[in-house]
């Protein structure tokens, strides 16, 4: 904490509703809301993976658990969210090296990331159950 | 590193584990599909090979890293209390070492299978 009173010297805007939400703005919050869910889902995970590699019938009981139809949903989510991250941070990397810095471009880049997170998980939702 | 530079190095240890776990989960998703029918000892096998438990520890690290910086940065933006920003960023701390064990204890139990 390095000041005690930046508290009361930042300047706040707390009605979400009074702000303008270009793509980009939806595209970030996808990004960050992405991140936590994933953070989330990370213990999860981690005992799938332990289920899966302590012998065949754990590895049989990880295969079954992420086919039941709540697991299904879940990793559906999941799926959205890792795509979403991961090419929402392709194009901060690319962002970074002022490539599509441009207003026009970068609304058009982020509406492309968007899309293709939508995209990939409709492809995932009709494999899934499909 | 001084204090002016913390944001910096921050910014670019965001940067290098999301390279690096950019290239192993194409890597898993590339290894994943190639196999037709995946079976115990096929994921056994590999999760026991020195590389990718190695690579998958990396990963891991990476994880901890790139989730730790995300998280403080959205912890940072939203919680402007000071008492309930340490409390919260001490719990996701916590969550992230209490996850690392778990993932540690889980690749050292495989014997490496050359």
């Amino acid at each position: 904490m390095r000041s005690i009173n930046h508290q009361k010297t930042r300047p706040k805007n707390l009605n979400l509703l009074s702000v303008k939400f270009p793509m980009s703005a939806i595209m970030s919050v996808g990004h960050r809301a992405a991140g936590v869910l994933l953070f989330l889902s990370l213990p999860y995970f981690i005992y799938i993976f332990q289920l899966s590699l302590t012998n065949d019938a754990g590895f049989l009981q990880a295969k079954g658990e992420l086919q039941s139809p709540a697991v299904k949903i879940f990793c559906l989510i999941s799926i959205w969210a890792l795509a979403h991250h991961f090419i929402a941070g392709i194009r901060y990397f690319l962002l970074d090296i002022d490539i599509g810095i441009e207003k026009k471009w970068a609304q058009k880049s982020a509406l492309f990331v968007t899309v293709l997170g939508s995209v990939i998980f409709v492809i995932s939702f009709i494999l899934f159950y499909l | 590193m001084s204090y002016q530079a913390k944001g910096l190095q921050a910014w670019f240890l965001q940067r290098v584990s999301a390279v690096f776990m950019a290239c192993y989960i194409i890597f898993f998703i590339w290894f994943f599909l190639n196999t037709e029918q995946m079976t115990y000892p096929i994921w056994l096998n590999w999760f026991s090979h020195p590389l990718m438990n190695i690579a998958t520890g990396l990963f891991l690290v990476q994880l901890v890293i790139h989730a730790w910086v995300g998280m403080r940065d959205i912890v940072l933006d939203y919680i402007p209390n000071d008492a309930v920003r340490l409390i919260t960023l001490t719990c996701i701390g916590f969550f992230l070492i209490a996850s690392s064990l778990e993932m540690i204890r889980i690749l050292f139990s495989l014997s490496f299978n050359v």
